[in-house]
């Protein structure tokens, strides 16, 4: 297919041309697909991530190039920025070049043209009619939507129309709206903080400190011209200032209005997914008479002059929480209370070291899938596990565990447990031990039966009691004792695998199986012995015969204890009440871009419907005085392969009127 | 003698007949209703959409004819469902028992039938191409006009449905990705039926219907292995009167970019065995390569206008849920991606005059694209657009 436009003639050579480089239809295409791949590369790599997490993902040599290169941040990188700062010339150029062409082209009837100049048109007939009234065609072709004009030739007349001419407005229309586009975007884009972080008169913040602590040059007043950040507010506080993520930081953004959080909900769906998320907010500013109250949700923002204030997260808002305080390895059962909140730091002095508390989070609720069994029997999807905590726990070292505590026990196999959850990094997944509960519900039989079991003095006494000597001597009998009660140690340091190491260490291999298996036939004993005084200790236990529940007490527990030691510190924190206490997750806008994207994109919308359904056609009725001939030509700007059909059946309509002389 | 002439001009718009007064009223009166019955739960935005929607499918049933039929048929049969829920006291369990629902309108058992039908009328496209039968071609366009009726009662009955099993969750089906599945099977297949009556040839059918029967198969397995039919609620981000226009919109663009693609397989494969021998019997009976290659244009035209217009409206729904009207989340970035890809081959074709294969080429690959931006996205990226994880 030959060039559409063959027009433009280059004019000068040799110099390279600047101007029509720049608005070229093979550098836009470029650019356009240079756009696309750095998109595929920005979402294909994740963005902004922590710098450790792509060493791991690519090694060193490869997280330097292509840090290097700005991918991990394509959409700020120089080049992107570049790439787009291009398009945008180019599209002006294309369209400064074009469009008064254009515009030209639109009132171009070409009615002046000669005869044969029409004969020469893409379609043309020519023919003799009986009769040709000029008046009649111009309806006619008025009929068809076409605009006409008349022009008198020296040999005779020509009627000349036009339609679809908006077409050429598509074109001006769609170029022009990618200009109002970018230049929104530009203006919602930081290029002022960029510069003002150049000029060194900005730094974000990188460390997480108190907002009273950040250094003044980590601060942006509320004139700042565009910015979009976050801010959590717990319900029953309020703000004035806003986050915004910038570069590997943060700076903090004041703002003109105080905003505040009277309350924040969540409702949920019978399934237990949920439906809303809202904030009742009480929004002052010095210039409002009256504040100005709304509850925002998602999808429901507050506007207010040129802010938005959205729903855009939650979190804990330093919920009250009533502990208990399990030593693991305590002699007697005495937890500690505690009374603390999310958001703090408690310490504890235990016999084996100090230790750092950090309380994190407190959920409501935990909705997980159900299993299928479950789902069977309720029929429901969703299982809620109910209230949780997480914290840290930090030694002298800084070493962290993180945990996971749930305050109510949940039902496993039919069976009721505490569940606590560790980790030692967060890339990790929490492992959990279930602690299980008694016949209420609790964890009090637990905590007896780990006491008694740390105390060697009452451990003594218990197997003294209960295991009588029979059959051995008095030395004997006290040797066993001894030796079940540094069992015990042994399995309370390292569970059975501590016992199988020792023997492992310690006796000659060809007594080792010998010696393991009496050594746990020993252990069990008497964990089974002492698990029975703490039964009967419970009073309504009757112990003639175990029932079902508490043998298999007992195997959960075993299993409990065996992994206590790789638990962590030697705390258990049991949540025995809590205020829940929320804070929303607000984003705040101010984008003075926006309405200018908006109003792009309605031109652009507008602009590709006229490219694509208006089509400019023109037609010319050329009668000629000397040969009593009609000519009928046209031509279409883009001709589809329907041109010709409407051409021709045109004509029909034409001749129709005219009639033709044989 | 003016009026003849007119007439004949005007073969593609008929005048104003009978037929489309009572369109005209039939839809204004299904308008009235729907606005009469649920005016006091609409709010301003949906009130507007309702007028929207009964303005442009008055023009819609003028423009194309045949949508009329069509429209009737899908109201009859939403509307028998509805009528037999309301005599079984609104129970949704009754979509097991019922017998007209059961087999025939309940939205699984409607969907099970344009499944049926689709796959069928790709058979039958096929058949009639290969086995010369201009009667087997006609049937597979009517089986794939009776499927996409099929399907479009299965959406208007699983809206339905979805208030039933709880008012709460009650939401129009286009939220999840079950459910454009759904839509875009339908959507596709109309486009091309209005092609398909434009350019006169049934030839290219199979090849636009076996997109569709892909999309079919994908339906059925992420019904029965995922158990994706059932009715879930709406997370809080999709509670948004945009989601209505936002998703139809998107998926007139995926529907016409797909049709293009086959379009242009079926191109390359004309163009290939024109090569080897002219006047083959297939080469004979497919549409020319010109016409082929038109259709391309044509249908990535639609495609982009309407992609255009739904890229605008997500961006503005970003704007209201998100707080930004982009935040290069990866379906944003990638719905950005289709797009510059087509404006680069509607640049090359309209203003370099590229023709033929390596345009047909590119829209095949678009296709590609368009899959990743439409599913892969889902399947391989995280992001902001919480739907339809697999
Ligand atoms: C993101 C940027 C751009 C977009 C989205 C865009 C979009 C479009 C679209 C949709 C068309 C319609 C094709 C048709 O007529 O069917 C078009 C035509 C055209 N564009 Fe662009 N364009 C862009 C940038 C440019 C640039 C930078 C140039 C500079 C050379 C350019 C030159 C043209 C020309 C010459 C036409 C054909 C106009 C005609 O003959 O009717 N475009 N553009």
């Amino acid at each position: 297919m030959p060039n559409p436009t063959p027009e433009k003639a280059p004019k000068k050579h040799r110099r390279i041309q600047w101007l029509p480089f720049l608005g070229s239809m093979n550098l836009a295409v470029t650019l356009l697909m240079m756009l696309a791949i750095a998109s595929v590369i920005g979402t294909v790599l994740q963005q902004n991530q922590a710098f450790q997490d792509y060493i791991i993902k690519f090694g060193p040599f490869w997280t330097q190039v292509f840090n290097s290169l700005g991918l991990f941040h394509v959409y700020g990188a120089a080049w992107f920025i570049l790439v787009l700062l291009f398009l945008l010339i180019s599209t002006g150029v294309c369209v400064s070049r074009n469009a008064p062409g254009f515009l030209k082209d639109m009132k171009q009837y070409s009615e002046g043209l000669s005869l044969n100049a029409y004969k020469h048109q893409p379609q043309s007939v020519t023919y003799t009619p009986e009769n040709f009234d000029s008046e009649q065609a111009e309806k006619l072709l008025q009929q068809q939507g076409y605009k006409v004009r008349l022009h008198e030739r020296d040999d005779g007349l020509t009627v000349a129309g036009m339609k679809g001419r908006w077409n050429r407005w598509g074109y001006i229309l769609t170029h022009v709206s990618i200009i109002v586009i970018c230049i929104g975007g530009l203006l919602d884009s930081n290029l002022l903080l960029k510069a003002r972080e150049l000029t060194g008169n900005l730094a974000p913040e990188t460390r997480s400190v108190p907002l009273g602590e950040i250094p003044q040059k980590s601060w942006v007043g509320s004139d700042n011209f565009s910015f979009r950040g976050t801010v959590n507010v717990a319900e029953g506080q309020k703000s004035d200032v806003l986050f915004l993520p910038y570069d590997r930081g943060f700076l903090v953004q004041k703002l003109p209005f105080t905003i505040d959080v009277k309350d924040f909900r969540i409702e949920y769906y019978d399934t237990g997914m949920p439906k809303n998320y809202a904030s009742d907010l009480v929004l002052t500013a010095p210039e409002l008479e009256e504040p100005i109250e709304k509850t925002i949700e998602v999808n429901k923002p507050l506007y207010y002059k040129n802010y938005a204030i959205y729903q855009s997260s939650f979190g804990d808002g330093g919920s009250k929480l009533d502990l208990k305080v399990h030593p693991l390895l305590a002699r007697e059962f005495k937890p500690l209370e505690m009374n603390t909140s999310v958001d703090q730091v408690e310490t504890i002095n235990t016999p084996v070291g100090k230790y750092r508390i950090e309380f994190n989070d407190f959920k409501l609720h935990n909705i997980i899938p159900a299993s299928e069994e479950e789902q069977n029997e309720t029929g429901k999807k969703m299982h809620n596990n109910g209230p949780s905590i997480v914290f840290k726990v930090r030694n002298d070292q800084g070493k962290a565990w993180e945990y996971e505590n749930f305050m109510t026990p949940d039902k496993q196999d039919g069976r009721w447990f505490f569940m606590t959850g560790m980790r030692t990094s967060t890339a990790e997944p929490f492992r959990y031990l279930f602690l299980p509960a008694d016949e209420g519900r609790g964890l009090d039989r637990f905590f007896e039966y780990l006491t008694l079991i740390n105390d060697p003095e009452r451990t003594q006494a218990t197997l003294n009691d209960a295991l009588p000597a029979e059959g051995v001597d008095e030395r004997t009998h006290q040797m066993q004792l001894k030796l079940m009660n540094q069992l015990l140690m042994l399995f309370r340091r390292q569970g059975f695998n501590g016992i199988t190491s020792f023997v492992e260490e310690n006796v000659p291999p060809e007594e080792q199986k010998r010696v393991r298996d009496y050594y746990i036939n020993q252990t069990s004993l008497a964990l089974q012995t002492l698990y029975l005084s703490v039964l009967e200790k419970e009073e309504t236990q009757d112990l003639e015969s175990i029932s079902e529940f508490n043998k298999q007490w007992f195997e959960d527990a075993m299993v409990v204890l065996n992994s206590l030691s790789n638990y962590g510190p030697p705390l258990y924190f049991e949540l025995e009440n809590f205020t829940h206490i929320q804070s929303t997750g607000l984003q705040i806008t101010k984008s003075p871009g926006k309405d200018v994207v908006y109003f792009g994109s309605t031109l652009l919308i507008i602009g590709v419907f006229f490219l694509f359904y208006l089509r400019q056609k023109r037609l010319w009725l050329a009668f000629d005085n000397h040969h009593q001939t009609l000519t009928i030509a046209g031509k279409d700007t883009k001709p589809l392969p329907e041109t010709e059909k409407e051409f021709n059946r045109l004509v029909e309509a034409i001749q129709a009127q005219t009639g033709i002389k044989q | 003698m003016t009026t003849a002439n007119d007439a004949m001009l005007k073969t593609e718009r008929q005048p104003w007949g009978l037929r489309d007064t009572i369109w005209t009223a039939l839809i204004l009166l299904g308008s009235y209703f729907a606005w009469d019955v649920f005016g006091s739960l609409m709010d301003v935005y949906e009130i507007g959409i309702l007028i929207g929607t009964a303005i442009f499918w008055i023009w819609f049933g003028r423009y194309w004819p045949s949508i009329q039929p069509f429209t009737y048929a899908t109201a009859l049969l939403s509307l028998l469902a509805i009528w037999t829920y309301v005599q079984n006291d609104n129970a949704y369990s009754v979509s097991e028992t019922a017998f007209f629902l059961k087999f025939l309108v309940s939205s699984q058992s409607a969907i099970m039938w344009m499944s049926a039908l689709f796959v069928l009328s790709t058979v039958a496209y096929f058949g009639g191409l290969f086995g010369k039968s201009e009667s087997v071609s006609k049937f597979a366009t009517f089986l794939a006009w009776a499927g996409s009726v099929m399907g479009s009662v299965g959406m208007m009955v699983r809206w339905n449905e979805s208030y039933l099993i709880n008012p709460d969750y009650g939401h129009i089906p286009v939220s999840s990705l079950y459910e454009v599945f759904i839509l875009f099977a339908v959507m596709t297949t109309l486009i091309y039926l209005f092609y398909e009556q434009r350019m006169r040839t049934r030839a290219m059918g199979g090849f636009v219907m076996l997109i569709v029967s892909a999309s079919v198969a994908f339906l059925l397995w992420y019904t029965f292995d995922r158990g994706a039919h059932e009715i879930q609620p709406l997370v809080p981000a999709l509670k948004s009167y945009w989601m209505k226009i936002h998703v139809p919109a998107n998926f007139v663009g995926y529907g016409a970019f797909s049709i293009a693609a086959m379009v242009g397989i079926a191109y390359l494969i004309v163009a290939k065995l024109q090569e080897k021998n002219p006047n083959s019997d297939f080469v004979q009976r497919m549409p020319s390569l010109e016409s082929m290659d038109d259709l391309m244009y044509k249908t990535i035209a639609l495609g982009f206008a309407w992609f255009t217009i739904a890229t605008v409206l997500g961006a503005m729904w970003a704007a209201e849920a998100w707080g930004g009207y982009w935040s290069w989340d990866p379906k944003e970035t990638w719905a950005l991606i289709v797009w510059l890809n087509y404006a680069a081959w509607l640049h090359i074709r309209m203003s370099k005059g590229w023709r033929g294969k390596p345009m047909a080429w590119w829209a095949v690959i678009g296709l590609l694209i368009t899959t990743f931006a439409f599913l892969g996205v889902n399947m391989f990226l995280s992001g902001l657009h919480s739907y339809g994880e697999l």
